[in-house]
């Protein structure tokens, strides 16, 4: 087990770094680079000896291999490099954002578990009562509607009948708890609606595989108690592709939020991957596919790990 | 009805018998194509006219879905939008999901080196979620309709071709892949000829799975200015800018579109998780 993980843990190191090679390559290939962007794009007349200049102070005149290096160079110090729009280090300017995106994914975590394992639950319990169809159209609904569209509704919502209005600035949890939650509740609603649709299906389609076992009708045989078989007997085995779908939506929420943010004014990763598609910022954008991607990888890896824990038929000898 | 589409709708009956609610999607499937088709002579205003006498009309006789901020009217812009989110939709599902159905039956096939460098390659693309990847794509390509299609098309191939890829790996060790290898038939007869068509199944499942997908994505997109270009009118686009800012004052710019993608990615994945269960039960998520 342990070698396993130490091996898992290693492998990580050459994922990245092909990864990392493909982010460097497709960002290079983005046409029209900051420097254009910045000083021309604004009508003004410029010199070409400006241009130039501004190139070399950013690093942009280097050869391509060269600025490569200097990147790769830097990432096992955790120093992805400074931003090229604002000039303040990476790792500082995705920190900010990270807490909010992160607090805002453990949000919607939280909302989408607690209404989809009882939905899941009793839906495949009673499998084709009204419950069972309730559960259904509330799920279905919630995968085909669009969380920035959600988003308006609650803001509509609020406006009308609270007066309120997305705060320009973030509350830190520590610095003011209340603020903080009543600003990051309702996009993590928002969002968690539908998170908890795609968490709920997955519920329900794992009971069902489960109730249909031998154990769990010998567990009905012995005259255990519902609650004991579903809970005790049959969730605990559906919960493998539960935790899978929880890990992979949870790992989507950093950064992956683009669009609901921009409707709360959020300030988080996936705002700033916008602003820096958009600014040309290659630095930036480099550094944040990076670690969506490490995101990604370190999640798998956790929820490998919790597979162990659920099963223990499970080992990775 | 000539013979040899007899299998087709003994096929046809039987799934509308056993999956109503998946017939129902498809018929309104077939009726919003239609209203997308007929949008120049059912809506009632040009949609891209501007008519500042009427900025923020609410609902009502003269227009049923209300006015936008520079008085043109929601509902023709609702109708017209339905054009671009099902181009969109089924050109992205589609050329994503045949693009990365070959090149799962491909690496299936082929096995060895280029079956590992294909499935690193794609475990890497799907370490980034669809949105970001798209983002990502439609940053390179630039914005507008051609290349927010191929941006989303692009961004479905992994996850479409492990699937695919799954289903053919199966296929390879059949006696009948056996038997053309035997008699000399060439890599790309097999592939096309026995391969392909034994992967329909999750072909067919999977494309219809992203078509939903596509729509949602198509509206994320424009919403965030990096789709579809104004004035085209599409939903995303619509749900932006104005929509938000006037929530308030004139809410149903932001209702009626958001109703219509809604109403749109039910349809799709209604009938998708139907085809899905009559076609491959195995491919349930």
């Amino acid at each position: 087990m342990a070698r396993y993980l130490t091996h898992r843990l290693l492998l990580m190191i050459p994922t990245l770094l092909v990864v990392a090679v493909i982010i460097f390559v497709l960002v290079r290939v983005i046409p029209g680079d900051i420097v254009e962007l910045r000083l021309v794009s604004g009508g003004s007349f410029v010199t070409a000896s400006v241009i130039e200049a501004e190139r070399a102070r950013l690093g942009l005149n280097k050869p391509i291999w060269r600025q490569f290096v200097d990147w790769m160079s830097g990432l096992p110090r955790f120093d992805l490099g400074t931003s090229m729009w604002t000039a303040a280090p990476i790792a500082k300017e995705i920190a900010l954002r990270f807490q909010l995106s992160l607090q805002l994914a453990i949000m919607s975590t939280l909302i989408a578990v607690t209404l989809a394992l009882p939905l899941g639950i009793a839906a495949a319990v009673r499998r084709g009562t009204w419950v069972d169809h309730v559960v259904q159209i509330l799920s279905v609904a919630g995968l085909a509607t669009p969380s920035f569209w959600l988003g308006i509704l609650l803001l509509l919502f609020l406006l009308s009948n609270f007066h309120w209005l997305p705060p320009l600035t973030f509350t830190p949890l520590w610095v003011n708890p209340k603020a903080n939650l009543l600003q990051l509740i309702w996009p993590a609603l928002a969002v968690g609606y539908r998170y908890s649709a795609v968490t709920t299906r997955m519920t329900r389609s794992a009971m069902l595989e489960v109730l249909q076992e031998d154990y769990v009708r010998t567990a009905w045989a012995k005259g255990l108690a519902q609650r004991v078989i579903v809970i005790r007997h049959a969730l605990r085995n559906a919960m493998l592709p539960v935790v899978t779908v929880i890990g992979l939506e949870f790992a989507f929420l950093i950064g992956g939020l683009v669009v609901t943010e921009q409707v709360f004014n959020l300030n988080g990763i996936g705002k700033l991957f916008v602003d820096a598609i958009a600014r040309r910022d290659y630095t930036m954008i480099q550094g944040l596919l990076l670690l969506v991607a490490t995101v990604y990888i370190v999640v798998n890896f956790l929820i490998e790990l919790l597979y162990v824990w659920l099963d223990p038929r499970v080992s990775y000898g | 009805m000539p013979r040899v589409y007899r299998r087709q709708r003994i096929w046809l009956a039987r799934f509308v018998r056993r999956y109503p609610l998946g017939a129902a999607a498809g018929i309104a499937i077939l009726g919003l194509t239609a209203l997308a088709g007929l949008a120049n002579q059912l809506a009632p205003y040009d949609p891209l006219a501007n008519d500042f006498g009427t900025m923020f009309a609410a609902p009502g006789a003269r227009h049923w879905f209300g006015t936008d901020a520079f008085g043109r009217d929601v509902l023709s812009r609702v109708l017209y939008g339905a054009r671009t989110a099902l181009l969109v939709g089924f050109a992205a599902s589609l050329v994503g999901a045949t693009i990365g159905g070959i090149v799962g039956v491909a690496a299936a096939y082929f096995g060895g080196t280029t079956d590992l460098i294909i499935q690193r390659l794609a475990d890497i693309m799907i370490s980034f979620p669809i949105i970001i990847l798209a983002l990502a794509i439609v940053a390179i390509l630039g914005s507008g309709t051609f290349n927010l299609i191929a941006a989303i098309a692009l961004s479905f191939v992994p996850r479409i071709e492990l699937v695919v890829r799954a289903s053919a790996l199966s296929v390879r060790e059949t006696t009948y892949v056996e038997a053309a290898r035997a008699i000399g038939a060439r890599h790309w007869r097999i592939v096309f000829r026995h391969m392909v068509p034994n992967v329909t199944a999750p072909y067919l499942v999977m494309l219809t799975a992203f078509l939903g997908q596509a729509i949602l994505l198509e509206a994320s997109l424009s919403f965030l200015g990096l789709g579809v270009n104004e004035p085209t009118p599409a939903w995303g686009l619509m749900l932006s800018g104005a929509a938000v800012e006037f929530v308030q004052r004139a809410p149903w710019m932001a209702v009626f579109p958001g109703l219509a993608i809604t109403f749109t990615v039910l349809a799709f994945n209604v009938l998708g998780d139907s085809l899905r269960d009559a076609l491959d039960p195995r491919l349930r998520t």
